[in-house]
């Protein structure tokens, strides 16, 4: 398993110099002025812009670019925008409010859907089922800006228990609502993931040997059966909370919330490669992460399981 | 045995998962609450550009801020007009050497005082190309401006402008490399405020919070798309004018929310209503709104200069004729803008109502004529660029049907990605269609609609994306910059308006509005020049 861990690990490391390569190409391929985009929607003034490109080494072929910019990583040094702030203070800056979006919104996705994906299920065919099934669908058809303009004008401006937008309040006041609507969709899937495998499990031979056994219902649903559905459900969680650090972008937007999916769309907006470049890394690095760990909880969920 | 340890990692997970939210969470701050009756407003900005430093700062986002932090030596008042501010007085005998004589008792807000030095400082930083300061330009009526811009790769032989003098602590004398009458108000533009020492030995730290000397100090750092909190500076010699104790300078990514916000009662003040809020706004705002005319002119441009067959004024003057300017104000703007009828702003000393005359003024049968006079274009093809970025499809397209309509041309409406790629492709000569084009001031100058965007030299330094060339407009603008009085300066500058409206280089389609409310809490304020006039801002 260590062995295991270790080669999973250092597989990250091309992996991401692959990665950030390619995403370098794909801004760079992008058209658009970096340093006419400062300037606003004046004419940035030739000499000034001139001099900027020259000092961001913009007028350089590519792969010189990557050099600059990689060669700086390895050195412990992200680069700065084109304005002149650090990214590692944007980074610092930005990455604990999403953090606390996603997880937040995490929380909620597996607690509400593994709960009502389990009632669903031992309910099968009744009213609560159907109750389910069409919130489900609901949620999963709607739009996420519908939704949370939606939450927005019901909670926020009617009857004022949320903040409208913004972060003033903290957590978790101005993070429910963000979070209640990132984190809708992938409820829903994960409500109906555990319907469908958990009633497979509760019709299988060892759960009915656990009954005939005479265990508690409780302890057959919540460890024989749950423990053998969660093995999809697991897998669709790590992926989802990359998903969740990344494709907050609309949320955070609807929201006005300074994470890092609004800073992705700006610096993309703005063809800053270097913080395109280095939040889109950290996202990946997330997603690495979370599918190491999904893996490795494969083990503990079913024995059979094994890594050398 | 196996199933206790799973759930225990289930359970270890979820407790790891909500611990990581909790902590850090309950740190919200309160510094930016703004309950009602603490005199502190809260106003709707988007992230400045660049970071806080005034002569960096070349957009109405960062100019809000800097506008409050700072004082320059004259401001606009609620007409548009320019008046004094630091300045006790502005003379000059040739529109060359100007004295500026300046107002005793401003302090920076570190306590430093504002002496004639800390302008002459702050301008040659501005106009040093080393320090690539986005207002560069602006700086170059300046005499030695040209010393401190050698060019890419070259070194500025000096730091110091010599048209800059402080002749003592109050009085600061400024030589220009040529007679510009409009100077004084050039001087209202944030980028000429002065700055005090802290600020050349740490620029970048300055930027982040940066001491002006202004009605409003800052309350901390700039934290970057969220909030700039600024308190009332006590020391400002026109402090008891000020009724707002502190103003917050809320950044929103989104104006949709912004206005959500404003409706809640947790915004103060937003100056662009968005289109969702234009047809409710006057109902969700009552008495709260503030409708007048704002500086910028919406333009469709052409690429004179290298597409022949845009160079034809009379076929530029029919596309004009076809133009239906009162629908499109209405229909699709909802009344957020004003039908176009000079190149100059209503709100600009020098603006002439109807000045235009029929060639703004839809008239098909006159356009068909005139269309036809012109030899028309290569297959009777139009093309027109906007950029898909700025909400300004609707109305291209309007035109696009209207000269469908009205000519009988067919014309496509090409999106282009950004305002940038349009800009690129011309200044590439890459783009041969007409444009869509507009121009905000920079200051309240009718010379400031006309040289940045269709003289000669803005084809290479400025905005005249067209490549317009007319000599006698030059001549006519050089003729307003020598005007004894300003007064006969406008008369000039009319008759290169004039000359404009002539040729139509642009087709003027319309003026800009400005639609802004705020809340329960104000009472009523006044806006300039895209600024809040804090000294009008009264609370309720």
């Amino acid at each position: 398993m260590g062995r295991y861990v270790v080669r999973r690990l250092l597989q990250v490391i091309p992996v991401l110099i692959g990665v950030t390569f390619i995403i370098f190409c794909l801004v760079f391929a992008l058209p658009g002025d970096p340093i006419q985009a400062l300037a606003g929607d004046k004419r940035a003034d030739p000499n000034i812009a001139a001099i900027l490109r020259a000092h961001y080494h913009l007028n350089e072929p590519l792969y010189q670019q990557y050099w600059h910019y990689i060669s700086g990583v390895f050195t412990g040094d992200l680069g700065e925008t084109y304005n002149g702030r650090a990214i590692s203070d944007i980074v610092s800056e930005r990455f604990p409010v999403t953090l606390k979006l996603g997880l937040t919104s995490f929380a909620i996705e597996a607690v509400i859907g593994v709960l009502a994906g389990i009632l669903s299920a031992l309910k099968r065919g009744k009213f609560l089922d159907n109750v389910v099934l069409v919130a489900t669908l609901v949620l999963i058809s709607i739009p996420v800006f519908v939704f949370g303009s939606v939450l927005q004008l019901e909670f926020g401006m009617s009857l004022k228990l949320t903040p409208v937008a913004g972060i003033e309040k903290g957590w978790p006041q101005s993070y429910i609502l963000p979070a209640i609507v990132l984190a809708a969709t992938s409820m829903a899937y994960i409500a109906r993931l555990v319907r469908s495998s958990m009633t497979e499990s509760i019709r299988a031979d060892y759960v009915r040997t656990a009954i005939a056994k005479g265990l508690p219902r409780r302890r057959v649903i919540g460890v024989h059966a749950l423990r053998n559905s969660m093995i999809p459900v697991v897998t669709f969680l790590g992926f989802d909370l990359g998903a969740l650090m990344g494709g907050a972008i609309i949320t955070e937007r609807v929201f006005n919330m300074p994470g890092l999916g609004g800073q992705l769309a700006q610096s993309l907006y703005l063809r800053e490669r270097p913080v395109v470049v280095g939040l889109v890394t950290l996202l990946v690095l997330i997603y690495l992460v979370a599918n190491l760990v999904v893996d490795l909880l494969y083990a503990v969920l079913d024995p059979r399981i094994r890594y050398e | 045995m196996r199933g206790a340890k799973s759930a225990k990692w289930v359970a270890i997970a979820a407790v790891v998962a909500l611990g990581a939210t909790a902590c850090g969470g309950g740190g919200g701050d309160s510094s930016s609450g703004s309950g009602k009756g603490n005199g502190v407003v809260s106003v709707e900005i988007g992230e400045p550009q660049n970071s806080l430093v005034p002569s960096n700062t070349y957009e109405t986002e960062g100019g809000q801020v800097i506008n409050a932090l700072f004082t320059g030596l004259t401001k606009l008042d609620a007409s548009n007009k320019v008046v004094n501010a630091m300045a006790e007085s502005i003379e000059t005998k040739d529109n060359k050497v100007w004295t500026i004589k300046l107002k005793s008792g401003y302090t920076f807000h570190n306590g430093e005082k504002v002496t004639a030095q800390s302008f002459v400082d702050a301008w040659n930083y501005g106009a040093n190309q080393t320090n690539a300061q986005q207002t560069n330009p602006l700086f170059s009526h300046i005499a030695g401006y040209s010393d401190l811009n050698p060019g890419e790769g070259k070194k500025p032989s000096t730091d110091k402008m010599s048209g800059l003098k402080a002749v003592d602590d109050s009085t600061l004398q400024v030589t220009l490399s040529g007679e510009f009458s409009a100077f004084p108000s050039q001087l209202s533009f944030t980028a000429f405020v002065p700055l005090p020492q802290a600020f050349f030995k740490d620029p970048k730290g300055f930027g982040e919070a940066p001491i002006g000397n202004g009605p409003f100090e800052m309350k901390g750092k700039f934290k970057h798309n969220e909030l700039i909190a600024t308190t009332k500076y006590d020391k400002y010699p026109d402090a008891s004018k000020i009724e707002v104790k502190g103003v917050n300078f809320k950044i929103y990514s989104n104006q949709d929310t912004a206005y959500k916000d404003l409706v809640a009662g947790n915004l103060d003040s937003l100056l662009t209503i968005p289109t969702s809020g234009l047809p409710t706004y006057k109902k969700d705002l009552p008495n709260r709104t503030i409708d007048e005319a704002d500086s910028a002119v919406g333009y469709i441009g052409f690429p004179i200069k290298y597409n022949k067959a845009f160079q034809n004024a009379d076929l530029r003057k029919s596309i004009s004729m076809a133009i239906d300017r009162q629908t499109i104000a209405d229909k699709v703007f909802l009344g957020a803008r004003t039908p176009a009828d000079d190149y100059i702003s209503p709100i600009i000393d020098g603006y002439r109502k109807g000045a235009c005359g029929d060639a703004c003024t839809l008239n098909v049968a006159k356009a068909k004529e005139l269309y036809k006079k012109s030899g028309g274009l290569p297959g009777n093809k139009l093309e027109l660029g906007y950029n898909a970025d700025g909400g300004h499809k609707e109305w291209i397209e309007a035109v696009a049907n209207q000269l469908q309509q009205n000519l009988g041309l067919k014309v496509t409406a090409k999106p282009f990605e950004q305002f940038q790629t349009i800009l690129n492709d011309l200044d590439a000569k890459k783009y041969q269609g007409a444009f869509r084009m507009a121009w905000s001031m920079d200051y309240p100058d009718a010379e400031d609609y006309l040289r940045p965007v269709f003289s000669k030299d803005a084809i290479a330094n400025g905005s005249n994306y067209s490549g317009y060339v007319n000599e006698s407009f030059e001549k006519l603008l050089v003729k307003g910059d020598q005007a004894p009085t300003h007064e006969d300066a406008v008369k000039y500058y009319q008759q290169a308006d004039d000359v404009l409206l002539k040729d139509m280089p642009y087709i003027p389609v319309y003026f800009y509005t400005l639609n802004a409310g705020f809340s329960d809490k104000i009472k009523s304020m006044k806006v300039a020049g895209h600024q809040i006039l804090w000294d009008t801002v009264k609370l309720s």
